[in-house]
């Protein structure tokens, strides 16, 4: 399925571009993302836990990053195959400044395969829809909270309609990268289903196509399995 | 003695279980399964503009929600057309789910599937929908003025025009020496079974097989629906039908789109899912039917013989035609009744609404038609000043007369042509019955008592039994229990007892060693269905074919045995005998054993077919060319065309001109279908028939506003006739075999709803004086009639003495 959308974020293209490749923040923002693990240059395998209705569960999926214009765009490939669901998506990521910011907008090839295809694409792109809405809050959180980017603006203050993504995120020290040894950045749990839905309260479109939610599109099929074996 | 079972008041050997809560309902099944509930619309006709599930996705236990997007090849085209005919020249369906607009209130447009139906139900009710409306059209006038347009390339909103005609009508009705011209409406009402439909699907993923359980009136066409929509192969599909809490109709129609979707589901999802139909999605989501506009004139000479008869008729067909013009077709042909019409032209406009479909519900067309024949003989009657039975007697065809060609065609395509029947038998018996002399007695004695009373009588003649064919398998254990299957459905009208006793009485067996399966097509998967009168007829002489044809292989093997002519044996309480030479026998069971040659003694009984306990000739092989092992045989019935049922019915009704409350005090049927199998069903028929006849005729209707909601879709706004109203009702039977068929019966399953709205409306009319044009009619619309100064008044008015 094509899943294209767009969001605002409250900081300059080279301050989004920071963070959102920043593999220590792409830890504490992607909902649900339990370790991120610098596999070599751009290239990343992480374990997401994912919990929305029926679907639930934890999933392993590898992204890396390609054709980098920073700070303008770069592309994603995320993928992840965990029998019998798997998914993999390519994903088209551009920034453009505008007033408020950072006009971010996405588009994504995602081939979604196995039977978790069978719960209905509404059913996928809701949860995905969601997980993208954590994704950009958390990300627009920590491009306006200050604290953990140094390139952010102190004095940069919070979306106005911007409300606290569930989950706290811990404070993690992104230190230099080791190219020696794989370093492995953790991250914060996903909430439960029954958790309060966030969402739209950045303006995003459709589903994550954006690498978050690529990548929680992955938790999103070993969860569905592992929830219908409940 | 014999085993005489054909023609007795066997007690229905179902009932046992299905009063004492044994029954196996289709909600019965699957208690694990998931439970599928329906977004529906609440636009009677609208383009969807938006789908939103967001909300829905906090609900605990959702597990799928579907929409058209997701319906892939077949399943997203439309659904089939099931009966194409050349004159429905503008068949439209839906889809399994809304694609793009819908047509009617209820049509669904998302399906949602959780852990349970309560899970499904709060998920459903999270997804917004959004809508533009469209213009609406509700019922047939509205249709008929076509300001709007139910489909945007239907502009005249006519899906089909049915024409026949038998001569040359214009130059008849110049040449009358009387005519009349009315136009008449009757309401719409609905099966509405006990049980509302439901569907159980399980897919078995390691062997690639589907099994559905379905409350449905045809098991073996929905299983080839299935599959042909979800593309599987037909062996990879069984589709049963459990016990089924009442069809009447509704459940011919397939595949319905949950018969599709749950299936869909089970398959994606690799889980048990199950749809059970509530009341709500019953009234606005499946069928109804009898919506017509009748203009009807007639010719007819001093005696009040109708020499041409002039029909157009508006019928109201709902939002699409999956099930064809059926109904059209069954009122325009059954409408000539009993009489001996020497011209008839019908042409029956067929239009669409932005209502639920209008499929068969019991009777199928022929109530509207009897309703437009017999009231038009009650206007002769009073235009001449003549009895009413007098005038109806004089039309009717004459036993002599028969078979009797109409020269026109039936619903299956085949003539009508009226194989056997006694009209004038039927009417004088009637007559007897109901004390038609006495009415100006009874009319004094009730106006004595402050009642108005009236008398009015309804004759029809019912095409029952249509082909194209049903089978029968009866198979002899070795234990002697006799199975017999057939592939045809039951929804509680008695099969498992009437089966029994055919088979039972053709095999020679007691009726407690049968064991009758319906509707399962493991066990028999040739069948078309449950419809139109036709199960005693087709599947009971297909069961009775399949039955002579084990006796015949039973002889044939027992006169080896008893080294005995075939001719001097016969099968009696399951010993087959030698004529007169008492000890000369051998038990059927036996005969089965022997019949099924083996190498291997499993048990005792099986040692007596080993190949060393039966001296067999060493030059002929233990199974004959042509014959196979086994005492069963399987059999299939075919008609040359329906065999025609006949009934007449009469009502006396009290009025209280205080509240016009109408009270339905005396009911007579006198009833013909054939040779009676069973007369205590046959009752139980004909009582259930008339209950539903005195609902269309006084209490049923959909109350559709202008935009196209159903404003009484519960049981708290329909109103149905309970015990209290159901008037006792009195039968004499006639029996007139049928030739066409080996057992010469025919059909008697709707028989008792087709006359009831007809003969009401005639006895309000006669006890009023009042024109009744429009049925069914309340007390409330009976009052406004009679204080409408400008409400036509009847002739006969001043000689019953009717308020001015």
């Amino acid at each position: 399925m094509n899943l294209d959308g767009s969001a605002v974020l409250h900081g300059t293209p080279e301050e989004v571009w920071t963070v959102i490749t920043d593999p220590a923040v792409l830890a504490r923002t992607i909902p649900g993302c339990e370790s991120l693990e610098r596999t070599g240059e751009d290239a990343y395998r992480m374990d997401v836990a994912v919990g929305v209705g029926a679907i639930r569960g934890t999933y392993a999926g590898e992204v890396r990053l390609s054709d980098q214009q920073r700070p303008s765009s770069y592309v994603m490939h995320a993928s992840g195959a965990g029998a019998p669901g798997n998914v993999r998506a390519r994903v088209t990521i551009e920034l453009q400044p505008t007033d408020e910011g950072t006009t971010l907008t996405y588009s994504a090839d995602a081939v979604v395969g196995g039977p978790v295809a069978g719960v209905g694409q509404r059913m996928i792109s809701g949860v995905a829809k969601r997980m993208a809405g954590q994704f950009f809050t958390a990300i627009d959180r920590e491009l306006t909270s200050g604290a953990p980017v140094e390139t952010a603006p102190a004095a940069a203050r919070a979306s106005s309609t911007a409300v606290s993504s569930t989950g706290s995120p811990q404070a993690v020290p992104a230190g230099t990268p080791d190219e020696s040894a794989p370093q492995v950045f953790s991250g914060t749990r996903a909430p439960a289903a029954s958790a309060s839905s966030p969402s739209s309260d950045v303006r995003t479109l459709a589903v994550g196509a954006l690498g978050g939610a690529g990548l929680t599109l992955l938790g999103v099929l070993v969860g569905w399995l592992l929830g219908r074996r409940r | 003695m014999t085993t005489k079972l054909f023609g007795e008041p066997v007690r229905r050997r179902e009932d046992a279980r299905l009063i004492t809560g044994k029954g196996r309902y289709l909600d019965d099944i699957g208690a694990n399964a998931l439970a599928a509930a329906f977004v529906r619309s609440p636009h009677a006709h609208a383009r969807i503009t938006g789908i939103d599930a967001e909300a829905a996705l906090d609900v605990e236990g959702l597990v799928a929600i579907y929409t058209y997007e997701d319906l892939t090849g077949p399943m997203a085209e439309p659904l089939p057309v099931l009966i194409p005919h050349p004159q429905l020249h503008a068949p439209r369906t839906g889809y399994p789910l809304a694609n793009g607009v819908v047509h009617h209130v209820g049509e669904p447009v998302v399906m949602v599937v959780a852990t349970d139906r309560y899970v499904a139900e709060d998920a459903a009710e999270r997804i917004v929908v959004t809508y533009e409306e469209l213009p609406v059209v509700v019922g047939v006038d509205a249709a008929r003025e076509a300001r709007a347009a139910v489909h945007d390339d239907v502009p005249d909103n006519v899906a089909a025009r049915h024409h026949q005609e038998t001569g040359d009508v214009e130059a008849a009705l110049a040449a009358a020496p009387h005519t009349l011209s009315f136009t008449q409406y009757i309401e719409r009402s609905a099966c509405m079974p006990l049980e509302g439909k439901g569907v159980h699907a399980r897919w078995d993923a390691d062997d690639a097989s589907l099994r559905v359980y379905s409350s449905t009136q045809a098991s073996t066409s929905v299983r080839a629906a299935i599959a042909a929509k979800l593309e599987l192969s037909l062996d990879r599909v069984e589709v049963i039908a459990p016990d089924v809490g009442g069809g009447f109709g509704v459940k011919i129609v397939h595949p319905w789109p949950e018969e599709l979707l749950v299936p869909m589901a089970a398959i994606r999802l690799g889980r048990e899912v199950k749809w059970a139909e509530d009341r709500r999605e019953h009234f606005i989501g499946s069928a109804h039917e009898r919506q017509q506009r009748q203009e009807i004139t007639v010719g007819y000479d001093d005696d009040g013989r109708v020499t041409a008869l002039d029909v157009h008729v508006w019928h109201d067909n709902g939002a699409y035609t999956p099930y064809g013009i059926i109904v059209p077709i069954v009122t325009a042909t059954q409408l000539v009744g009993p009489y001996a019409l020497p011209v008839y032209r019908v042409v029956v406009e067929s239009v669409y609404t932005n209502t639920v479909i209008v499929t068969p519900y019991r009777g199928a067309g022929r109530p509207q038609g009897c309703y437009a024949m017999e009231r038009t003989m009650d206007r002769i009657a009073d235009a001449l000043g003549l009895d009413r039975a007098e005038v109806r007697r004089r039309n009717l065809i004459t036993p002599d007369q028969f078979p009797y060609d109409h020269r026109l065609t039936f619903q299956d395509g085949r003539p009508v042509i009226y194989d056997s029947g006694d009209y004038p038998g039927l009417l004088d018996k009637l007559v007897a019955l109901v004390g038609w002399d006495e009415a100006e007695a009874l009319r004094a004695d009730a106006r004595a008592r402050g009642k108005l009373l009236g008398v009015g009588m309804a004759l029809y003649v019912e095409g029952t039994g249509p082909g194209p064919y049903e089978g029968g398998h009866v198979q002899v254990l070795g234990s002697g229990k006799v199975l017999v299957s057939t592939g045809l459905t039951s929804q509680g009208q008695g099969h498992e007892t009437v089966f029994a006793q055919i088979v039972a009485s053709e095999l020679g067996v007691p009726i407690d060693d049968v064991e009758v399966h319906t509707g399962d097509t493991r066990r028999f998967a040739y069948a078309v269905g449950t419809f139109a009168s036709r199960a005693a007829v087709m599947s009971g002489n297909a069961v009775a074919l399949a039955a002579r044809g084990v006796r015949e292989k039973a002889i044939r093997i027992a006169a080896e045995v008893l080294e005995a002519n075939p001719e001097d044996l016969e099968i009696d309480e399951g010993l087959v005998q030698v004529k007169g030479t008492p000890g000369a026998s051998i038990p059927l069971r036996t005969v089965a054993v022997l019949s099924n040659p083996l190498r291997y003694a499993f048990d005792e009984a099986a040692k007596q077919a080993t190949q060393f306990a039966r001296a067999g000739s060493d030059d002929k092989p233990p199974v004959a060319p042509g014959d196979a092992p086994g005492l069963e045989h399987r059999d299939y019935y075919s008609p040359i065309r329906s065999t025609f049922a006949s009934g007449a019915h009469a009502a006396v009704v009290e009025i209280d001109p205080q509240t016009w409350e109408i009270d339905v005090v005396r009911y007579a049927v006198v009833h013909d279908c054939g040779n009676v199998v069973n007369p205590m069903i046959v009752e139980g028929q004909v009582h259930g028939g008339v209950a539903q006849g005195v609902g269309g005729a006084l209490y049923e209707r959909m109350a559709y506003d202008g935009d196209g909601q159903l404003q009484n879709a519960s049981f708290m706004d329909f109103l149905m006739p309970y015990a209290s109203e159901v008037p006792d009702i009195v039968i004499d039977h006639q029996e007139t075999p049928s030739p066409l068929n080996p057992l010469g019966i025919k059909g008697a399953g709707e028989a008792g709803v087709i006359p009831g709205t007809a003969a009401i409306a005639s006895a309000i009319e006669d006890a009023t004086g009042r024109r009744i044009t429009s049925m069914p009619i309340s007390p409330t619309e009976l009052y406004d009639l009679m204080r409408d100064e400008t409400a036509e008044r009847t002739a006969a008015s001043e000689r019953t003495g009717a308020p001015a």
